[in-house]
C-alpha cells in the first residue's frame, strides 16, 4: 500500500516539476527523470508486474491516493493561474471524452463534430444567462439538454446512413455549426458572445480567490475543483454503465449490427441512448468551459478541437474508461510545453493520432475485459 | 409454430423470394435446401424482420410477425445463427453468451444456463475468457451456437451452420442440433449439405430462385428426382 502512494507521489511531483520548470535545464532534468522512470517500468518486468499487482490488490486505495493528489494539485501550481486553467481544461476534457468515448468506443457511432455539441453547451449558457437572463448555475444545468435535444435531431438523418457516411454526417453539421455560429445575429456572429456572467454557488462568487488550508489559491481552482467534481462524476457513472450490460449491448452495436438486432437488441433505441448520453457530458464540458472562461466565439468550437477530442479517445484507448483520462491528462497539457509550435500543434495531433493507430490502436490504456461479480 | 404464407422479398428491382409459402412443425427438425444464390438467407432475413417483404404475411405461434422489428421478433423465442456465424470478434466468449440471454434482459438463472451451453460445448468453458474474434472456426461455431440457445429459443434457425467447417466437426454440429430438438427446440436448419441435412431432419423445403420447388418429409424429399438429381448425385 505504502508502495502505491509512493509511486503515485513519484509520478504526482514528477509532473508538477515539469510543468513548473521554467529554466531549460530544470526541464530537462524532469523530462529526463520522467523518461528515465517509464524506461525503467518498460525494462523491468518484475517491477512492472509488482506495481500492476500492488495496484490491482489496494484499488480503493490507490483511488483515495490519486484523490488526495488531484485535490492537492491547485496548491503545487498556485504560483501559476495558466497552469491552473490548462488542468481545469485537461479535467473538462475528461468529461467530454468520456462522452465521446461512449459513442465512438462502446457503441460506434462515430461523432466528428464533438466541438459543436460542446459549442451547443457553451453558447446555451451565453444566451440563457445573457439574453434570459438566467442565473448560470441554472443555465450551466440545463445547457447539455440542449445539446441532447439538438443531437437527438440530428440523429435521423444518422441512422438512415451507415458506416462512414455516419461520420460524414457528423463532419457536416459540425461545420454548418460553425457557419451559423458565424452569421447569426442573435449569437453575436464572429464575435460571440462576451461577459457571460461567473457561477455563484450559495453566496460564493468563482471569481474570488478560494483558501486552501490557509494558502491563497488563484481564482480559477473554483473551476478546477467544479470540474474535478463534474470529471470525477462522469467518469464514475460511465464506468457503471459500461460495466452494465447495456455496455456490453452497447458493445454489440459497434462489433457486428446484425448479431445486435439477431439477439435482440433495437439499434434505434440503443444508439440513440449512447449517441445522447453522450451529448449530455460532452455539452456539459462546452457549458463548463463558457462559464469558466466568460466568452465563447465560433473558433472556440471549430472542427480543429473535434480532432483534439478525438485524439484523446484515440490515445488514451478506445472503449477504455481509465484510457480517457490518461488521454486528457496527456494530451491538453503537453502541446502547452510546445507552444513554440505555435498552428503547427495541430499538425503533432495529427501525427501523434497516426503513429497510435499504427504502433498502438488500442490506446496507451487499453480497455481491460470487464469483471463480474 | 412458424409459418410463411405467399411472402415474398425485392432488393430495390430484383425479386428475392416469390410468394413462397411453408409452415414448421413444433418439435421437428425442418430444413431448407437449396443452390448458393437461391434466397436462403434472404429468407432467413426476412423471418427475422432484417429485410421486410413486400407481400403475404409470416405467421410465429398464430401471431403475424411480419410488421414487427428484428429485436421484437426475437424476443418472442426465436434464436439465430447468422449465415457467417457473426459472433461479436472483440467480446470474449463469457459476454457473447450473456448477450444472448440479452432478449429476458437480465435472466435469474443466467449461470444455469451459461453452465448447460458450457457441458454442451466444453471447448468453450475453457476459452470462457477469450476474445472471439482469436477462436477458430469450428469455435465460433460452437459459440454462435452457444449463443443463440442462451435466449432459450422455441425455434432455432441454422443458416449455414456447416460452412466451412471441417467434416467432424460438421458431424458433431448436426449431432448437437439432433440433440437440442430433442430436449424440445424446433430446429430450422438452412443448408447445401443435403445429405447429412436430410439424415437429421424429420421434414423440409427446397428452394430454388426464389420459389419453393418441392416440399415434404425428409424420405420424400431424398426421394424425389430434383433432389436426387441436383444435390445427392445419385
Amino acid at each position: 500500500m505504502i508502495a502505491v502512494w509512493l509511486s503515485e507521489l513519484v509520478v504526482f511531483a514528477l509532473v508538477v516539476a515539469g510543468i513548473l520548470a521554467e529554466r531549460p535545464a530544470a526541464l530537462a532534468a524532469t523530462g529526463g527523470a520522467l523518461v528515465a522512470a517509464a524506461a525503467l517500468l518498460r525494462f523491468a518486468p518484475p517491477l512492472r508486474t509488482a506495481l500492476a499487482a500492488g495496484f490491482a490488490r489496494h484499488r480503493a486505495a490507490a483511488l483515495a491516493g490519486g484523490a488526495v493528489l488531484a485535490l492537492a494539485l491547485p496548491l503545487a501550481l498556485r504560483a501559476s493561474p495558466y497552469w491552473t486553467f490548462v488542468a481545469t481544461l485537461a479535467l473538462l476534457y475528461v468529461t467530454i471524452g468520456q462522452g465521446l468515448n461512449l459513442q465512438i468506443g462502446t457503441a460506434g457511432v462515430i461523432n466528428l463534430a464533438g466541438a459543436a455539441f460542446a459549442g451547443l453547451g457553451g453558447y446555451s449558457v451565453g444566451l440563457l444567462t445573457l439574453s434570459a437572463g438566467w442565473p448560470a448555475w441554472l443555465a450551466l444545468l440545463m445547457a447539455p439538454w440542449i445539446a441532447v435535444t439538438v443531437g437527438a435531431v440530428l440523429f435521423v438523418p444518422i441512422l438512415k446512413t451507415r458506416g462512414h457516411y455516419l461520420a460524414l454526417v457528423t463532419i457536416a453539421f459540425g461545420f454548418i455549426f460553425n457557419i451559423l455560429m458565424n452569421n447569426l445575429e442573435f449569437t453575436g456572429g464572429p464575435q460571440g458572445l462576451k461577459n457571460i456572467p461567473t457561477l455563484r454557488l450559495f453566496g460564493w462568487a468563482f471569481t474570488s480567490k478560494p483558501a486552501l488550508a490557509g494558502v491563497e489559491l488563484p481564482a480559477h481552482a473554483n473551476f478546477y475543483y467544479a470540474a474535478l467534481l463534474v470529471a470525477g462524476l462522469t467518469t464514475w457513472a460511465l464506468r457503471r454503465l459500461h460495466d452494465s450490460w447495456l455496455g456490453l449491448a452497447l458493445n454489440t452495436l459497434r462489433d457486428d449490427e446484425i448479431a445486435a438486432r439477431c439477439c435482440g437488441v433495437s439499434l434505434t433505441r440503443g444508439k440513440l441512448l449512447a449517441f445522447s448520453i453522450g451529448n449530455l457530458c460532452i455539452g456539459l464540458g462546452g457549458a463548463l468551459y463558457a462559464v469558466m472562461v466568460g466568452f465563447v466565439s465560433p473558433p472556440d468550437f471549430d472542427f480543429g478541437y473535434s480532432l483534439v477530442m478525438l485524439s484523446v479517445v484515440i490515445i488514451g484507448g478506445v472503449d477504455s474508461i481509465p484510457g480517457v483520462v490518461l488521454g486528457a491528462c496527456l494530451l491538453l497539457p503537453l502541446p502547452e510545453r510546445f507552444r513554440f509550435l505555435h498552428e503547427y500543434r495541430l499538425l503533432l495531433y495529427g501525427a501523434v493520432i497516426v503513429v497510435m493507430l499504427l504502433y498502438r490502436p488500442r490506446g496507451l490504456w487499453p480497455a481491460a475485459v470487464r469483471r463480474y461479480r | 409454430m412458424l409459418e410463411l404464407r405467399g411472402v415474398s422479398t425485392r432488393y430495390g428491382p430484383i425479386t428475392m423470394l416469390r410468394s413462397v409459402s411453408l409452415s414448421l412443425a413444433e418439435g421437428r427438425i425442418a430444413c431448407l435446401l437449396g443452390p448458393n444464390g437461391a434466397g436462403k438467407t434472404t429468407l432467413i432475413r426476412t423471418i427475422l424482420g432484417i429485410v421486410k417483404p413486400v407481400e403475404g404475411e409470416i405467421l410465429f405461434e398464430g401471431r403475424r410477425i411480419d410488421r414487427l422489428r428484428t429485436h421484437e421478433i426475437v424476443a418472442l423465442g426465436i434464436g439465430v445463427v447468422p449465415e457467417g456465424r457473426r459472433v461479436f470478434p472483440r467480446m470474449t466468449v463469457e459476454e457473447n453468451l450473456r448477450m444472448g440471454a440479452f432478449v429476458e434482459w437480465a435472466p435469474a438463472d443466467l449461470a444455469a444456463r451459461r453452465d448447460r451451453v458450457f457441458s454442451l460445448f466444453p471447448r468453450l468453458a475453457e476459452r470462457r475468457r477469450q476474445k472471439a474474434a482469436t477462436m477458430s472456426g469450428g469455435e465460433q461455431a460452437m459459440l454462435a451456437v452457444g449463443r443463440a440457445l442462451m435466449g432459450r429459443p422455441k425455434l432455432l434457425l441454422l443458416d449455414e451452420p456447416s460452412l466451412g467447417l471441417a467434416p467432424v466437426l460438421v458431424e458433431q454440429l448436426f449431432t448437437m442440433a439432433q440433440a437440442i430438438n430433442r430436449s424440445g427446440t424446433t430446429v430450422f436448419l438452412v443448408e447445401q449439405n443435403a445429405r447429412k441435412t436430410l439424415e437429421i431432419a424429420h421434414h423440409g423445403f427446397l428452394l430454388q430462385k426464389g420459389e419453393i420447388a418441392g416440399s415434404g418429409s425428409a424420405a420424400e424429399l431424398a426421394a424425389s428426382p430434383i433432389v436426387r438429381h441436383a444435390y445427392l448425385r445419385a
